[in-house]
């Protein structure tokens, strides 16, 4: 794809849907737990993937994607969860800062990789985990802190500590997409890290 | 891919989508005004017997609200602790309603007839240059491919298992990008081939 290539056209299409499907999938492989027992499920990962490969407005519109397919009624989320009721719980913060959070995930990157044009090795991998550090942790959770606090009457302090717990295996998530990232650009070289 | 659709019937299958959304967004909205705990136990109350009456398929289902009950909890211990546990009932009870009535529409209204009303509603972008009948199109693509991609997932895995005695793990990840990204580039040669652009 080229970097320029219309938001609407086919091909656009075919990577929002594929990268919605590759979402679906994170959500079928089992959740793997961390030391002190917090659960860390693919899914975020994929929000991180698709704003740093898709580019900003093509990573939202596959979060976007996905979650309509979940508010239609598929259990799509990890453990099976699915349809409307999941975006009235304590959580559903985090499922509309998932869009965003790719967004931003994306115009970082895209700044990123301008900048240092040509980028490899050392140097994309600090900038794709920079972007998702950006995106997929201070976007993700704002979202979240300020849903959880609306919804259970906390306030944004308190939300914030109670998320805490999830930051670490976030952050192992942020190392894995650059490591993710830098093979495949290795592996399809004519892939653009900087489209719109 | 199965939706969490029950095809056994109940009175509120019968019930247009449509309608059920109307509901669904004017009882979420009542939720969100309410804060006194006593209106909000006869809500939650009410919505409860809506469930019951529905019978099996909804019976079936209650497993999706143990992560929403387990916030509950969480909540009113957490306000409990604070001195304010009415305002961490209140809360609770919110979400317990909204989540029943949602999970509610989800097991009693087909994909497509959610999708068509989305249709509908979205329809006056069109004259603005959106797009929108490639929402479907958007859908079908990525339930296809969600499960030929969880496929290629498990031969990836296996292949690793075999070569060296345990799963991939997130080792995976990054073939599993590569292969998506490869067969997106197909689907979108023969895409733009059908669809001209």
């Amino acid at each position: 794809m080229t970097a320029s290539a219309s938001i609407t056209s086919s091909r656009s299409l075919s990577y929002i849907a594929l990268f919605a499907a590759l979402m679906a999938v994170f959500g079928l492989i089992p959740k793997i737990d961390l030391p002190l027992g917090v659960p860390i499920t693919l899914q975020s990962l994929g929000v991180m993937l698709a704003g740093c490969m898709l580019g900003p407005r093509r990573g939202f519109l596959a979060v976007a994607l996905f979650l309509l397919a979940v508010a239609l009624g598929l259990p799509l989320l990890a453990g099976g969860r699915g349809g409307l009721s999941v975006f009235f719980g304590a959580t559903s913060g985090f499922l509309f800062g998932w869009m965003f959070g790719a967004l931003a995930c994306g115009f970082t990157m895209r700044l990123l990789m301008r900048r240092l044009a040509g980028a490899s090795g050392a140097g994309l991998l600090a900038a794709t985990f920079l972007s998702c550090v950006i995106g997929g942790i201070v976007v993700v959770y704002a979202f979240g802190i300020v849903g959880l606090a609306w919804v259970a009457s906390m306030s944004l302090s308190h939300a914030a500590l109670a998320m805490l717990v999830f930051i670490p295996g976030d952050l192992i998530k942020c190392g894995v997409c650059a490591l993710a990232v830098q093979t495949v650009v290795r592996g399809m070289p004519g892939w653009h890290l900087d489209r719109d | 891919m199965r939706s969490l659709y029950s095809a056994q019937g109940s009175w509120l299958h019968k019930v247009p989508a449509w309608t059920k959304l109307a509901i669904l967004s004017v009882c979420g909205t009542l939720l969100v005004l309410i804060g006194r705990p006593l209106y909000l136990t006869i809500a939650c109350s009410a919505v409860l017997l809506v469930f019951v009456s529905v019978g099996p398929p909804a019976l079936r289902c209650v497993r999706m609200l143990g992560g929403m009950a387990i916030a509950g909890v969480l909540i009113v211990l957490f306000h409990w602790a604070m001195g304010t546990i009415w305002l961490g009932v209140a809360s609770a009870l919110r979400i317990g309603s909204a989540s029943m009535l949602a999970l509610l529409l989800t097991l009693s209204t087909r994909f497509e007839d959610l999708l068509a009303v989305l249709e509908t509603v979205m329809r006056p972008l069109q004259r603005l240059g959106v797009p929108t009948e490639r929402i479907a199109l958007g859908l079908g693509l990525m339930l296809r491919f969600a499960e030929n991609f969880y496929v290629q997932w498990q031969r990836l895995d296996d292949a690793y298992r075999v070569r060296a005695g345990h799963g991939g793990g997130l080792r995976l990840l990054a073939p599993l990008t590569i292969r998506t990204l490869q067969t997106a580039d197909r689907v979108a040669d023969a895409l733009a081939a059908r669809l001209g652009s």
